[in-house]
């Protein structure tokens, strides 16, 4: 990590194709196309906002443990995660009320059992994105040597 | 998404890692997203980040809410295009989003039209509930053209 105490920009253009969808773009990355559950088909099959908050906490998770396990020097064989994401109605509005997330890690050997729930621990800590986000963000950790 | 109540909705969303800083999002019906840490941390190049969705999600955001209220305003618009900028920057105890800017330009095909598109905007901003479940401060630059 170069010049780690530095700010990073993330810039995403998003263009509307109709309809409440749009094809999202961000520099060198692959195109999203992104739509709404209740536009029928053709838009329900995209992404939706709520979609792409959810799935931001949920792979900032893994990106971190990933970056610990690294730094700790364990290896594992799989890392999984499902995350289920709440919207509420919050006064007159909605908001997401809560994330919880449930990951399940294979590993090799049960020696290194500790050090994983260490790794998630510290993920889930310093996960930026949950870190940026209002609600409560749960961790169920799944271990398992096979 | 499951429907509960008219109030309450979940969203579920899965990722497996694959290699390296690389995993796979997977959502059911729906297009499965590679994703992996950015560069500035390490990551390959050329691959979606949860910085860059986080940010996606409050633009998108904007714009479903938009076409929300120009319906319930009743006027139609050309084009509406969004670009937002997630500023990361480290806290206390580590990074943390602390700024997001939306730049939004509708286009409309008359100058009676403007005020309501500025409207539309005004109120997606206000009742964005991406935004609104950030903890950072969300600006808004908007902009409506006849064209």
């Amino acid at each position: 990590m170069s010049d780690e105490a530095e700010p990073k920009y993330y810039p995403v253009k998003l263009v509307w194709t109709g309809g409440k969808s749009g094809e999202l773009t961000v520099e060198g990355k692959a195109t999203i196309k992104t739509g709404v559950p209740s536009g029928g088909p053709e838009e329900a099959k995209f992404h939706s906002p709520e979609d792409l908050f959810v799935a931001s906490a949920t792979m900032c998770y893994m990106n971190g443990f990933v970056e610990f396990a690294r730094k700790m020097r364990i290896e594992f064989k799989s890392f999984e995660c499902d995350a289920v994401g709440t919207l509420d109605k919050v006064g007159r509005s909605f908001e997401v009320t809560k994330i919880d997330m449930k990951a399940k890690v294979v590993i090799d050997s049960e020696d290194i059992q500790k050090r994983i729930e260490r790794a998630l621990e510290l993920a889930a800590r310093y996960c930026f994105i949950a870190n940026s986000m209002k609600c409560p963000v749960t961790h169920e950790t799944d271990i398992v040597v096979e | 998404m499951i429907e509960m109540t008219d109030e309450t909705h979940e969203y579920m969303v899965n990722v497996d890692w694959k290699h390296g800083k690389v995993g796979d999002l997977s959502i059911e019906g729906k297009p499965k997203v590679e994703f992996a840490t950015p560069p500035e941390f390490d990551g390959p190049e050329g691959i979606i980040s949860p910085e860059d969705l986080f940010v996606a999600s409050a633009a998108t955001c904007l714009m479903t809410t938009f076409v929300t209220f120009t319906k319930k305003i009743r006027f139609d618009f050309k084009s509406f295009s969004c670009e937002g900028h997630g500023t990361l920057e480290r806290v206390d105890k580590g990074f943390q989003f602390t700024k997001l800017l939306l730049k939004a330009r509708v286009v409309v095909e008359s100058e009676d039209l403007k005020p309501k598109a500025e409207r539309a905007l005004e109120l997606a901003g206000k009742y964005c509930l991406v935004s609104n479940s950030m903890k950072c401060p969300t600006e808004h630059e908007n902009e409506v053209v006849v064209g």
